[in-house]
């Protein structure tokens, strides 16, 4: 009997190769598409394996199916954006839309049931129209748009669609995301607000995890455009807010898989200058950044957080100041590029009291123990680069 | 490769085989028994492949003799197995080793003692390499690399298996191991977590009771995953552990702790000697090291862009830069011990300004509305005790221990 030969792994840990990129490239989408849009999205043929599933063509010329179309006008189940006059039994082809659906059998799903490329685009087209709409308060569009673009990811999944134009469809659908938490958090002292803005942050999340598998699963060895670059920074950016859902597990893990060209672009890098920053406490340059050199995207994505970041500051000057000398509000405001009442109402909000010197001056009295961030939520401030100009 | 093999011979080799397999297992002999399973790392297996390449009816041999047969779903397969494997054709090998695992398992189930243990545990390690290899080369011709996701599978059903009150529980901990690599490599890392909350806190397992070997491997893992989870505390006692027992004279174990370890140890205040990063070639720390003796903010920025790539593969990178808090300290304190020696009456008091200068010296410029971020930062943030009065821009120190050592403490989550 020969001695078997010892592996190095047996005796080791093993060698330590770098994660090899293909593994994110295949398993990943897979995985997260069945996470994505629902729990289970299975394919529409009970023959498919899942780790082989057939690639389905939906055949659904409308934006939504003719036969959910008839169900939801029987069962009066219309949104008031699909209502034909305002009658609640009566859309068309030109106002419904698919509506998510979470718990789908394999044997009730046909193909005229699923919309094709071409046809998600146009639904998605109509959506991000109707976002601009004046005729319906914002929280019945951001409700009606959050639905149905749930349901555009579900059918592109369905049809494990890989492509540039899919890609797309993700990036748009990122997009109203964004204006919606923009939009959303300034009324977020309202609590039942607030539960829409964690759901929202939590569909971003899964949107962008789908969005950069499908570009790594078209890039290969393309390079990153400036449009991915984008895209991949906004997941930076979102650690930036303090009460993230935890879903795609930590940075640091994050920052592993992630192709070091990525990391090399200058949108990246400049909302992980401004993670660093933050976490560092140089509130000077943080603000500074944040009012030059980010996109419009990435801005919309942090404005909402901008008070947490303040309510830091304040906590932090709060403590390390001399007690005999409060600090003066309004170079606390032009550090924060803050509006100098707005940044009152923020003290206040966070329990800390203000005073006011003889000659007017308003003050910040320090080390004051009472500090706690209130738990529905800070006021919304956005950028204010002003005061004395 | 194969000289010319005749076929009388090539049926002697199979046939000489599969009895060595029913009669190992009949005996309950798991040393035998063990290297027969060996697909990817037995030497032992070369001549067996070359005569299975050479002889095709392998199924009559194994339907021969009953003591044979009873193994037919375990050994088929297994054959099949080792042929694929040295035609290189691995996707394959994988699947058809799979089937025999599986086949193997089931028996496994039905044996009282853990006499077949240590097979079991080759069987996992086989697992694991062969579908490594199958998703190379299903990935090098296009195709989605499944197999190590699919390794991943079975040895959960490995571990149910041993997840019992019976002596076999003690081999858990090696299918753990196993499985923290698979997860690693797929970077699906969070599934250990399920695995980790069966060994440590379901009450069939005795941790000390399990292998030495396999608690140094266990602990090298999840020491690594506090590691992300920036819990520092738990990270170096973990790697500690796993430092602690394991062979000194293995260098790259050692090198691999150490790796996560001295970022761990950095993090809360403790610096290994140079002569440690030289003798296990870890020099890319040294960068930082200095810098955190020296206050030399630069040196720390330097160290973390010459090496980026390499620290963010391995996850630290982020540890690293949240260092830099730590070296501005040192900075002030350098200041004011200068200062104490001029005049150590004013000493405890030392201007922004002076801070301000010291970093332009170092290359690094920042204006004063920075530096009062920074400083009332470390105030906040204990690692300078005193005040800083915003008027005067004067930062005044605490008379006693004005820059308290970390130690053992991480500084401060916001």
């Amino acid at each position: 009997m020969e001695r078997m030969k010892k592996g190095r792994s047996e005796r080791s840990f093993g060698r330590e190769t770098k994660d090899e990129p293909y593994y994110n490239r295949h398993n990943r989408f897979k995985e997260v598409a069945s996470s994505s849009s629902s729990s289970n999205s299975a394919p529409a043929s009970p023959s498919d394996s899942p780790t082989n599933p057939q690639n389905l063509v939906g055949t659904c010329p409308d934006m939504c199916p003719a036969k959910e179309r008839a169900q939801r006008e029987r069962l009066r189940d219309l949104s008031v954006l699909e209502r034909l006059n305002g009658d609640t039994s009566k859309t068309s082809r030109a106002l419904a839309v698919k509506k998510f659906c979470r718990t789908i059998s394999s044997a009730d799903l046909n193909l005229s049931d699923i919309r094709p490329l071409p046809v998600l685009k146009q639904t998605l087209d109509y959506l991000m129209k109707l976002l601009d709409s004046a005729k319906f308060p914002f929280e019945a569009l951001h409700d009606f748009i959050f639905d149905r673009t749930r349901s555009i990811r579900q059918d592109l999944t369905r049809q494990n669609l890989v492509s540039l134009q899919a890609a797309q469809i993700y990036e748009d659908i990122v997009k109203f995301h964004i204006i919606s938490h923009q939009k959303l958090a300034k009324c977020r002292e309202r609590p039942e607000i607030s539960s829409l803005c964690h759901l929202n942050v939590e569909q971003l999340i899964k949107c962008l995890l789908s969005l950069y598998d499908m570009y790594r699963l078209i890039g290969k060895g393309k390079g990153i455009s400036h449009n991915e670059a984008e895209f991949y920074s906004l997941y930076v950016l979102l650690h930036l807010g303090n009460s993230l859902p935890n879903m795609g597990g930590t940075l640091s893990l994050w920052y592993r898989q992630l192709a070091y060209s990525v990391h090399m672009t200058k949108e990246v890098r400049v909302a992980k200058k401004i993670l660093r920053y933050a976490e560092m406490g140089n509130f000077k340059l943080f603000f500074s950044t944040v009012a030059m050199d980010l996109t419009n995207l990435q801005f919309s994505l942090i404005e909402p957080f901008l008070d947490e970041v303040r309510a830091r500051a304040i906590v932090q000057f709060n403590q390390s100041c001399y007690k005999l000398q409060p600090f003066p509000l309004r170079h606390l405001s032009e550090l924060l590029m803050v509006k100098e009442d707005e940044l009152e109402q923020l003290c206040k909000s966070c329990s800390l009291e203000t005073s006011m010197d003889v000659t007017g001056i308003k003050l910040l009295p320090c080390k004051q123990a009472t500090f706690c961030i209130p738990k529905i939520g800070l006021p919304f401030n956005g950028l204010s680069t002003n005061q004395s100009m | 490769m194969a000289a010319f093999l005749s076929l009388a011979e090539s049926q002697r080799r199979i046939a000489g085989y599969l009895n060595r397999f029913a009669d190992a297992i009949a005996r309950q002999d798991g040393a035998t028994l063990r290297p027969l399973l060996a697909v990817s790392s037995a030497a032992s297996l070369l001549p067996l492949a070359d005569a299975l390449s050479n002889f095709s009816d392998s199924s009559r041999l194994v339907s021969q003799s009953d003591h044979i047969a009873q193994f037919a779903e375990i050994l088929l397969p297994l054959l099949r197995s080792i042929q694929s494997h040295h035609l290189g054709r691995f996707a394959e090998a994988y699947s058809s080793y799979e089937k025999a695992a599986n086949a193997f398992l089931q028996e496994f189930r039905n044996w009282e003692t853990p006499w077949a243990m240590e097979t079991v545990q080759t069987i996992a390690l086989e697992i694991r390499l062969l579908a490594e290899k199958g998703d190379r080369e299903l990935a090098s011709s296009g195709k989605s690399p499944e197999k190590l996701k699919g390794a991943g599978s079975f040895l959960m059903k490995v571990f149910g298996a041993l997840a019992g009150k019976g002596p076999k529980r003690v081999g858990a901990l090696y299918i753990t191991c196993q499985l923290f690599k698979i997860y690693f490599k797929l970077g699906t890392v969070h599934l250990c977590r399920s695995v980790i909350r069966s060994i440590e806190t379901a009450r069939i397992f005795d941790f000390e009771e399990f292998p030495v070997k396999d608690k140094v491997t266990y602990m090298y893992y999840t020491g690594r995953l506090e590691v992300f989870n920036e819990n520092f505390l738990a990270a170096d006692q973990k790697l500690t552990y796993s430092l602690a027992r394991s062979d000194p004279l293995n260098m790259s174990n050692m090198r691999m702790i150490l790796k996560y370890l001295i970022p761990v140890k950095l993090s809360i205040g403790i610096l290994p000697k140079m002569s440690l990063l030289k003798k296990y070639n870890l020099m890319e720390y040294s960068g930082v090291i200095d810098a955190l003796k020296t206050g030399d903010v630069r040196l720390l920025r330097q160290a973390l862009q010459e090496h980026e790539e390499q620290f963010l593969r391995s996850g630290v990178y982020l540890v690293l830069e949240k260092l830099e808090l730590v070296v501005y300290q040192r900075l002030v304190k350098k200041i004011y011990i200068i200062q104490k020696q001029k005049d150590p009456d004013k000493a405890h008091q030392i201007k922004l300004d002076t801070i301000i200068k010291a970093l332009k010296w170092l290359g690094i410029d920042m204006d004063y509305d920075e530096g009062e971020c920074i400083v009332t930062m470390l105030i906040y943030k204990n690692l300078v005790k005193g005040y800083f009065a915003h008027k005067s821009k004067v930062c005044v120190l605490s008379k006693s221990d004005p820059f308290p050592k970390l130690s053992g403490k991480p500084v401060m989550a916001s």
